[in-house]
């Protein structure tokens, strides 16, 4: 059999030259580039897809350094491009690829049958934030990372900010960009400290920076690293991994850097299925993951990322409750899911975090797409309370959504409850052996699971159900199957995704059924995967050198049944609260709690008011002395250079004597100086 | 590489024969019609010529000729000649320069009339450049200066009916005669010291007290050697005699003549005169250091206040010989001596593109008839965009800004100064490359941001120019990518000169 792994690098270039190519000729093209994306993404799926079959059919794992910038042993530093597919990149890069895929054979219907113009743009933002992805997610190094998780944003950027015509997409892309430039300060700080501290960024190999922090804080192992400020070797580590998370927060939308994900919604709809569910949000979320190694020595900082994880599960819930807009209600629970796999990775639950995040991805690029054929139908109208009645106009996309919505909410068969129920049993299992912080998590994700079937099924009732509120919704516009095929795609997945990791039944069906598990401990390899192996992560996570986390073994099928039971609870309340031909608005009832929560909890407001109240006067008094200081200095230096330099110049008088007397009489100073030091005499 | 083990020892003098006998071939050339040059054969020939060395010093030096796995230096003539890394690697950046040098004289000398004598000229001085890489006794290093830098007071006097130019070689002539004088006295200086000639003898007869003729002599050499790359106080001749050269004449000196200077003094000082030697008489490391430091800053800020873009260059080329002192002025023990000379040479290596293109730049605005003046530069971006877009890659590669390789061999400078612990050099260094800044911006401005005076009309695109200002270019950039793999070369060769 041919060797997958010779052309794997083509996964993100091919990506690449559709972007290159609809730059250059978009415009003469079929469907205006995408043609040319999908094909490149379609190419993408089938080579990861390889990958995955040959990773499970016993192929190593790879790993290969493609271009050194700098490098050698006196330098210190070895910065460079390579290239690293074990399990979890390729499970990563399926996902990936697959989502781009369904978006943009999902964006034929939704942007070039409406006839929007600037197509070429489009497409090309679309295959270049496709590649930025995947070569961020097969990244072996931190370095290389942080360049594409840049190009990431950046294209984010242009595609939130497509209609930029308009006001509010313009201004929703440069929030989304500098909120997460914000974090990704941070991020650039952590990367040069990485570097500082181990001289490598490099994620796997011997002597990766992750191996490299394991083996100085591992008793039975030595290594080296560079301490700074004075901190012990722990602290330090704890003080890399949240400058990275600051990153992650940005990136992935978590507390308090979530603000600028509900208003990305302004971008095209497909967009934010990509970025929701596979590319930007994501971004964040896996690099926690790629380095989970390091993170696991931190106790500190696993408390911190499962704490910030639980509370914007739990916080983003409550704002998705009273939202009118559909893409709001989504944008929220992305925000809130997010979280739970923070919660989950903080909790020493990287199998959950990875599983979420598969499923995740399915059933919310679902539920955006669902969403989307909805927008088109009601032409481009998102509130909700002019809906209703959709279910029997458009029974494809009601199917599929409900599927979407039963996913999410954690209903037993769908994918979302099992890996929401893997989540919550992780952290559970950790925190019930004496980590209060882990409970406190425990306790807003459960919390979060009420409140996620309430907000998940109001959505459905409100947007399909009852009598048609307005004359758009009694006669919406069909979609083609071009919308359809995506969405049943889609919708099969998130009803059997499941299978991969069917945690909670496991005392029935062993612990050989978890395939999940057993693909990222490699079980299924020949190869072993060594530090990258889940395996070797609980390891780490279970010493006492490290995080120290211990394992309260419960029956899963306790905690499986209570989210089960929460999540119904919700439904429950959703069915009571909304069905009928008619249903109320009942969110009205809380007053100025629902002011406080359609407002965000005035978090954007405190954000601007950081800004303009805090930030600007401060910056006009550095400008200030700046102007007056600074300048002073630097516009006197520049003049004594000038007169200085003038004086140079006259030294050279074009006279040739002159230049030898000049010539000599250095020579003899130096011979002076020479003869009095070394004494000659 | 095996292949290799066959022949002779002698042909490891490849380059230099290559170079000596294109020079020969032109003058043959010339012979068959000497009123009416024939300019493309003449180039042609040449050219062929110094690709050959070119080819020649790249095939041995990747094979490893003369270098720690092949058995250490190749000794020749009783080990006055040698033929290692270091010698090898000085004959591609000669060899380089030529190349570029050759092809751009192809528009630029065209229809002069000693057209033959420009050519083999530079053959000449490139055949006594290399061979100041391969000297390994006094003599022959005395010798092949003169062979690199006779033929370069002709070069810089050859456009006879151009004042300017015959006044800057002559000055350069004066000058020159000077400090091989100078030269010559301190190396029979030390040959009254050490009653030998040859390199390893001189080394072997430095005893534990050295006297003070034989530390005369030391500085006398070191100023000989001052003069040749243009440090001050021996700079005077350089700023005139680069800008009174033709434009291609200008580039040949400032980057190969430069790294002809280079190779000795690092041969020299570090092998010949080790530091823990001769350090109680002559610390020669604290002189390159005063050098190197005086060397950068007057040279940087002499050329901030030049009208004229190739007098500005002439001082910035100046500058950069300061740059590269520092591949000496660090060898403190502190840091790894191979690193801190590969540094210097890795600069030399990448000077010698970005400075080579800039002059050629220089030499294509004289070959439009464009004046001298910053002013005159206005608005060639918009009239010969690629030509211009070429230059400000070199400028700011010369800067040292993350375009070109300038950056990172600055960078590894830096690192030089600071691993030897020398701060005041990286310091120098910082603040010069931020002054340096200043006067390359202005004539990116002129090119890309001033309105074009109205009678600015460029017709012609000379091709062998153009060509040679996109190799150039084209180096410029790709060394900043492949800079690891230049450096590393150069460690290699700096460390079978180190101890």
């Amino acid at each position: 059999m041919v060797d997958v792994f010779n052309f794997v690098e083509a996964i993100a270039l091919v990506p690449l030259a559709s972007f290159v190519l609809v730059l250059l000729l978009g415009d003469r093209m079929p469907k205006k580039g995408a043609i040319s994306g999908i094909a490149a993404t379609g190419f993408s799926l089938a080579i990861s897809l390889w990958v995955v079959l040959d990773l499970a059919m016993g192929g190593e794992v790879y790993h290969e350094e493609l271009f050194t910038f700098v490098a050698g042993d006196d330098v210190g530093v070895e910065l460079m491009f390579g290239l690293l597919i074990d399990p979890l990149a390729a499970l990563m890069l399926t996902i990936v690829s697959l989502i781009a895929f369904l978006v943009h054979l999902f964006s034929l219907g939704y942007m070039n049958d409406e006839g929007e113009i600037g197509l070429r743009r489009y497409y090309a933002s679309l295959s270049l934030f496709t590649f930025s992805m995947l070569a961020f997610v097969y990244s072996n190094n931190l370095l290389m990372a942080f360049m594409f998780f840049e190009l990431v944003g950046l294209c984010s950027f242009l595609l939130i900010g497509f209609w930029f015509r308009d006001d509010g997409p313009p201004s929703a892309a440069k929030k989304a960009f500098l909120v997460t430039r914000f974090g990704d300060y941070f991020f650039l700080v952590g990367v040069v400290a990485v570097l500082g501290t181990f001289g490598t960024a490099a994620f796997a190999g011997e002597h990766s920076f992750i191996i490299e922090a394991t083996h100085v804080l591992d008793p039975s192992h030595s290594g080296e690293m560079n301490t700074f400020f004075g901190l012990g070797e722990q602290a330090w580590i704890t003080v890399i991994a949240l400058l990275v998370l600051g990153g992650v927060v940005g990136k992935s939308a978590q507390f308090p850097l979530h603000t600028w994900l509900p208003d990305a919604m302004e971008g095209p709809t497909p967009v934010s299925a990509l970025i929701h569910a596979a590319t930007m949000v994501a971004a964040g979320v896996y690099l926690v993951m790629r380095m989970y190694g390091f993170y696991a020595l931190s106790p500190t900082a696993l408390s911190i990322i499962a704490l910030i994880g639980g509370f914007t599960a739990f916080f983003a819930a409550t704002m998705a409750l009273v939202k009118q807009e559909l893409k709001q209600v989504l944008a929220y629970s992305t925000v809130s899911q997010y979280g739970y796999m923070m919660l989950a990775l903080g909790g020493g639950g990287y199998v959950g975090a990875v599983f979420h995040l598969t499923t995740h991805a399915i059933f919310k690029a679902l539920l955006f797409l669902g969403a989307g054929a909805v927008i088109i139908a009601m032409h481009h109208n998102e509130n909700m309370w002019d809906m209703g009645g959709l279910k029997s106009r458009m029974p494809v996309t009601y199917w599929t959504f409900l599927f979407g919505s039963l996913a999410l909410a954690g209903i037993f068969p769908f994918a979302g409850f099992w890996s929401k129920d893997e989540v919550l049993l992780e952290t559970l299992q950790h925190g019930l052996s004496g980590e209060p912080i882990l409970l406190v998590g425990y306790g807003f994700g459960a919390a979060a699971v009420v409140l996620t079937a309430l907000y998940t099924f109001r959505m459905v009732f409100l947007t399909f159900h009852g009598d048609p509120r307005t004359e758009t919704a009694e006669d919406p516009e069909p979609i083609g199957w071009n919308m359809k095929f995506p969405l049943v795609v889609l919708g099969v997945l998130s009803a059997v995704a499941g299978v991969i990791n069917l945690g909670a039944i496991k005392e029935f069906i062993g612990e050989d059924a978890l395939f999940l598990k057993k693909w990222l401990e490699g079980k299924t390899l020949d190869g072993e995967l060594g530090s990258l192996s889940a395996k070797e992560y609980h390891h780490i996570l279970e010493s006492d050198y490290a995080a120290g986390y211990e394992v309260t073994e419960i029956s899963p099928l306790g905690p499986g049944a209570l989210a089960l039971v929460l999540a119904l609870i919700g439904l429950g309340g959703a069915v009571a609260l909304y069905r009928g031909s008619e249903p109320t608005p009942h969110m009205t009832k809380l007053g100025r709690v629902r002011t406080l929560l359609m407002n965000n909890y005035y978090l954007d407001e405190f954000q601007v008011w950081l800004a303009t109240g805090l930030t600007a006067p401060l910056a006009r008094a550095a400008n200030k002395f700046d102007q007056s200081g600074i300048d002073g200095v630097v516009n006197g230096t520049g003049s004594v250079s000038m007169f200085t330099g003038q004086r140079f110049r006259k030294i050279q008088t074009g006279i040739v004597t002159n230049y030898a007397a000049l010539l000599t009489m250095g020579l003899v100073l130096l011979l002076l100086v020479f003869a009095l030091m070394g004494g000659w005499f | 590489m095996t292949d290799f083990g066959t022949l002779p020892d002698w042909a490891a003098l490849g380059p230099a024969l290559a170079l000596i006998s294109t020079a020969f071939a032109v003058f043959i050339v010339d012979m068959i019609r000497p009123d009416e040059p024939w300019s493309e054969l003449l180039a042609g020939v040449s050219l062929t010529g110094s690709l050959a060395a070119l080819g020649l010093s790249l095939w041995y030096f990747i094979a490893g000729t003369g270098q720690a796995d092949w058995g250490g230096a190749i000794r020749l003539f009783e080990g006055t000649l040698i033929v290692d890394g270091m010698s090898l690697f000085f004959a591609t950046i000669v060899s380089s320069v030529l190349v570029l040098v050759v092809l751009a004289s192809y528009d630029y000398f065209s229809g002069h009339t000693h057209e033959a004598e420009v050519y083999s000229l530079m053959l000449l001085a490139a055949t006594g450049m290399v061979m100041v890489g391969m000297a390994n006794s006094f003599v022959i290093a005395f010798i092949a200066f003169e062979l690199a830098s006779l033929p370069s007071y002709a070069l810089v006097a050859s456009l006879k009916r151009n004042r300017g130019s015959v006044e800057a070689g002559l000055k350069y002539f004066l000058i020159g005669a000077l400090s091989s004088a100078i030269l010559a006295y301190g190396i029979s200086l030390v040959y009254v010291a050490t009653g030998s000639l040859q390199f390893d003898a001189v080394t072997a007869a430095i005893s534990e007290d050295v006297g003070g003729i034989f530390a005369l002599g030391i500085v006398m050499i070191l100023a000989g050697f001052g003069f040749k790359i243009a440090a001050v106080p021996f700079h005077f001749w350089a700023p005139e005699a680069y800008e009174g050269a033709p434009g291609p004449v200008s580039a040949f000196l400032s980057s190969a003549s430069k790294a002809a200077g280079f190779v000795l003094i690092f041969r020299v000082f570090i092998d010949v005169f080790p530091y823990e030697a001769v350090s109680n008489t002559v610390d020669w490391v604290m002189a390159f250091q005063a050098i190197a430091i005086v060397t950068m800053t007057i040279a940087n800020f002499a050329a901030l206040r030049q009208e004229k873009v190739k007098r500005m260059l002439a001082y910035s080329s100046i500058g950069h010989a300061g740059y590269v002192l520092i591949a000496v002025a660090a060898l403190t023990g502190d840091a790894s001596g191979s690193f801190v000379l590969g540094s210097g040479m890795a600069h030399l290596m990448v000077y010698a593109f970005m400075n080579t293109g800039a002059f050629l730049f220089i030499a294509l605005t004289e070959h439009w008839g464009v004046g001298r003046h910053i002013e005159d530069f206005n608005g060639l971006g918009t009239q010969a965009p690629f030509a211009a877009s070429a230059m400000t890659l070199f400028l700011f590669s010369l800067a040292g800004l993350p375009i070109g390789g300038g950056f990172l061999s600055k960078l590894y400078l830096l690192l030089a100064s600071v691993r030897a612990n020398v701060a005041l050099l990286g310091v120098a260094l910082v603040v010069n490359s931020v002054v340096s800044v200043f006067y390359y911006t202005r004539v990116v401005k002129a090119m890309w941001v001033e309105e074009p005076s109205e009678d600015l009309e460029i017709e012609s695109q000379p091709v062998g120019l153009y060509a040679a200002l996109a190799l150039a270019a084209v180096m410029t950039f790709l060394l900043l990518p492949g800079f690891g793999a230049v450096v590393e070369f150069a460690n290699t060769a700096a460390e079978l000169v180190t101890p």
